[in-house]
């Protein structure tokens, strides 16, 4: 049905998928699992049509084909059912079931009639009571979801893919949409089914392809594996090499979270990190852990809880100005949006969290500027021509070194790092390591956010496990494996 | 001599900070070449000669006395959006913050209440009008556009309501002191160099660009961005009162209409200046050259006798000129590595 002929997809700084070959047939639940940011979502893209420059060949039917737009994919019998619902709220379902491709009357008249007989006649089909005419805002997800099912079918589509479909479900509606998925394969239509919960994977899916770091590990049959198998594959990777030795040891206590909830967020997170210690926090996406981030950084305020930094309490932070001068600096998981502003230069980006340090009275210091300026970039081994260069045309690693050292530059003794290493080369990684490590030496202590498990367990010294806003596992690093973190965020008790 | 002109320069010219002696005079002059504001004064230079050869009469003293007058007004208003427009912001209600300050603030003249009374008045009502504006701005979660769009209305409304549009005339002679000869042009260059250094060389200047450029990674870089949005609104009142002053001065009278319209040349100056309409980057160096450019076309077009209603027409163009300009610039701009600013 579908051949994926070694298709390899770079982003800047990233091999987001390297000579990925493999088939699904025509008829099946084809499972695409694998670790966040193994290349699921990039290969996806590539599949709807967004992604239109890679490398490697796709054939439909044996036809080699090239989806110049999403639209086009489409047209070649491709629906893609995004995580992230693609829908038009403020319009009505039919409409949105034909958005795009109006069936028109005689001098272009939208013939809404037909359109909404035809919608009508697909939801009955699907076993759904969703009316044409409700606006898509005010449908649950399950049902929006339905909708963008029935969107594919109204366009002939052979194969639908879906994105982490079960995501923001409930158990209930879990269950209809797999007894949905089965209708599906019944009438020949293929699906893809993209998730990292094994459970879901196992109960519908016939075949399970494995993806990691880009590259496709291999394709099994359900019955013929297990779970087990799956989450080696997953996770397997060589380890040595890829950190920097590490000196553990543990001073005083610097932080402790106390019961923090945060409505629809956190719920009673509590936990302490000591000096000279890098605790990691592992989870899944939307497990809770950026939101733990950004209420200790003062990004949002929580409900309920305090956090204590050496002697002084607080409930919250309201503005990061505050979290700062408690000594708490936070590296957002989004460096273009939150971590740098991307116009200015590497000097302004790096001195911003300082301005006031390096000023005296309103106008800046500028000998005291380029003093820190040039410090850090020694220090941390920035690689730019010139201190005025605009931070947007700099590396992910150095961009990222940037961000760190305005962190530095604020003498905080907390660290947050979320996702430090995100779309950074592989030698840059190890250098951010290294300054972690660094800090660490320096008796300050260090929260660790990261999605990559060999990177959490390759130098954290305590691992806490993420889970619906809630801690749920406490791990000592002997103690810890890929697999038994796996197994807890996955799913298991 | 020789260091004391290094050292002003250092302040207005990119890469300037870098204060190790070793760039000469000639360095700074060739370095301005390449800074952004360069190509709408080459714009400039080519409207002059332009005028010069097609006009008769453009070199005449009073003819610049004129163009002086009429960029100073608008120069000052478009310095306070500059300001804005680099926080990412825009302020639709300078021209009615204007009309209000003069009117309400006028109204002693009659009375017979002395200057040193009036001017200061004046003032705080436009600072204290802005500073209106700067608060429900960062307190309402609606864009700066739709905010002071209400404001611009609601400003001009109680202008009218409580002047009855009515003019003021006629003012006392010292009223129009400050509208005289190359004065406002003198004030237009005051306003221009203290922001320029306010710009590039202060706290504030430096926060402006961060928010404009980046609001969520600014504020988590612990900047107050509240505090400093209100400030650049309040700022952008004040010099609108400000250049409600000169034109009171200029006109001889004080009109409740005063100033409708000078949004949009203000808004048009900046962008002609070169200042990205989305803010975090741009000077107000260029903004004084826009406001030159435009006062300067539309001048020429005057005294060629053009038809006056060719002149909305003109503007309209020039803005959507610069504004391609301005993306295509940051098309190429992605192999750019120096920041220009």
């Amino acid at each position: 049905m579908i051949t994926f002929d070694h298709i390899s997809k770079n982003f800047p700084g990233v091999r987001a998928l390297d000579n990925v070959s493999f088939s699904v047939e025509r008829g099946e639940v084809h499972g695409l699992v694998g670790e966040n940011g193994a290349g699921k979502s990039t290969l996806i893209k590539i599949l709807s049509g967004i992604i239109t420059d890679y490398e490697g060949r796709i054939f439909i039917d044996g036809q080699a084909v090239s989806f110049r737009s999403p639209h086009h994919a489409q047209s070649l019998g491709i629906a893609t059912i995004f995580q992230e619902l693609t829908m038009i709220s403020e319009l009505p379902v039919f409409e949105n079931v034909f958005l795009g491709r109006e069936p028109v009357l005689w001098g272009g008249i939208v013939d809404r009639n037909s359109m909404r007989e035809k919608s009508q006649k697909v939801l009955r089909y699907l076993d759904s009571n969703v009316d044409p005419d409700t606006l898509v805002g005010r449908l649950s997800i399950a049902n929006q979801q339905i909708v963008e099912i029935c969107k594919a079918l109204v366009l002939n589509a052979k194969v639908i893919v879906m994105d982490e479909p079960t995501s923001s479900l409930t158990e209930h509606e879990i269950e209809r949409l797999f007894s949905l998925i089965q209708r599906l394969k019944d009438a020949e239509i293929t699906v893809i089914y993209v998730s990292h919960k094994l459970e879901e994977i196992f109960r519908i899916c016939d075949t399970i392809t494995v993806l990691r770091d880009g590259k496709c590990i291999g394709s099994v049959k359900r019955e013929t594996s297990h779970p087990g198998e799956i989450i080696r594959m997953m996770v397997g990777r060589s380890m040595n090499e890829r950190f920097p030795p590490r000196e553990r040891k543990q001073g005083e206590k610097l932080l402790e979270v106390r019961g923090l909830s945060r409505k629809g967020e956190l719920e009673d997170v509590s936990f302490s990190l000591y000096r000279g210690e890098i605790v990691g926090f592992a989870g899944l996406i939307g497990a809770g852990r950026t939101e733990l981030a950004r209420a200790l950084c003062g990004a949002t305020c929580p409900h309920t809880g305090e956090i204590q930094v050496g002697q002084k309490i607080f409930c919250g932070f309201s503005h990061p100005r505050e979290a700062l001068q408690a000594g708490i600096s936070y590296l957002p998981e989004d460096r273009k949006g939150e971590g740098l502003v991307s116009c200015l230069t590497v000097r302004e980006n790096l001195v911003l969290a300082i301005l006031r340090e390096i000023s005296s009275h309103l106008w800046l210091n500028n000998r005291a500027e380029s003093k820190i300026v040039d410090r850090f970039v020694k220090n941390l081994q920035i690689k730019i021509y010139h201190p005025d260069q605009v931070v947007e045309t700099l590396s992910g690693g150095n961009q990222q070194k940037v961000v760190i050292s305005k962190l530095l530059a604020t003498q905080s003794e907390i660290f947050i790092f979320d996702e430090p290493t995100r779309g950074v080369d592989v030698g840059a990684k190890y250098e951010i390591y290294k300054i972690m490590n660094d800090l660490t030496q320096e008796g300050k202590g260090l929260i660790f956010i990261s999605s990559e498990l060999p990177e959490i367990l390759g130098i954290s010294d305590r691992i806490y496990c993420m889970k619906g806003g809630r801690l749920v596992k406490e791990f000592y690093c002997e103690e810890a494996t890929p697999e038994s973190i796996m197994y807890v965020l996955t799913g298991g008790k | 001599m020789r260091k004391q002109l290094r050292k002003v320069l250092c302040t207005f010219l990119p890469g300037g900070n870098e204060m190790n002696g070793k760039k000469t005079i000639s360095w700074y002059l060739f370095n301005g070449v390449k800074f952004r504001e360069f190509p709408i004064l080459l714009y400039i230079l080519i409207m002059v000669l332009f005028f010069s050869f097609t006009t008769p009469g453009f070199w005449a003293v009073r003819n610049f006395e004129n163009l002086s007058r009429q960029i100073a007004v608008v120069g000052i208003v478009s310095t306070g959006m500059t300001l804005v427009v680099l926080t990412g912001g825009i302020d639709l209600s300078v021209g009615s913050i204007l009309a209000f300050s003069i009117s309400i603030g006028g109204r002693g003249i009659p009375l017979g209440r002395p200057m040193w009374i009036i001017y200061p008045v004046i003032l705080l009502l436009g600072t204290l009008l802005g500073f209106i504006n700067g608060v429900l701005i960062t307190r309402i979660a609606v864009p700066a556009l739709i905010i002071t769009l209400g404001t611009m209305n609601i400003f001009r409304g109680i202008t009218m309501v409580i002047t009855r549009g009515i003019y003021i005339t006629p003012i006392p002679p010292e009223y129009t002191l400050i509208g005289r000869g190359y004065l406002p042009f003198f004030f237009l260059l005051i306003v221009i160099l203290l922001f320029m250094f306010v710009t590039l060389r202060t706290r504030l200047g430096r926060n402006i660009y961060a928010i404009g450029g980046g609001e969520q990674a600014s504020l988590y870089s612990g900047v107050p961005v509240v505090k400093y949005k209100v400030v650049v609104y309040t700022l952008s009142g004040f010099l609108s009162a400000f250049s409600g002053l000169i034109l009171v001065g200029r006109s001889g009278f004080i009109q409740p209409q005063a100033g409708v319209g000078y949004e949009m040349n203000a808004i048009a100056a900046v962008v002609i200046g070169g200042t990205s309409i989305f803010g975090g980057s741009g000077s107000v160096l260029g903004t004084f050259f826009g406001a030159t450019l435009m006062g300067l076309i539309l001048t020429g077009l005057t005294m060629q006798a053009v038809d006056p209603y060719w002149q909305g027409l003109v503007t309209g163009i020039l803005v959507v000129l610069a504004i391609s300009l301005d993306s295509l610039r940051q098309i190429r701009g992605r192999g750019q590595l120096i920041s220009k600013r």
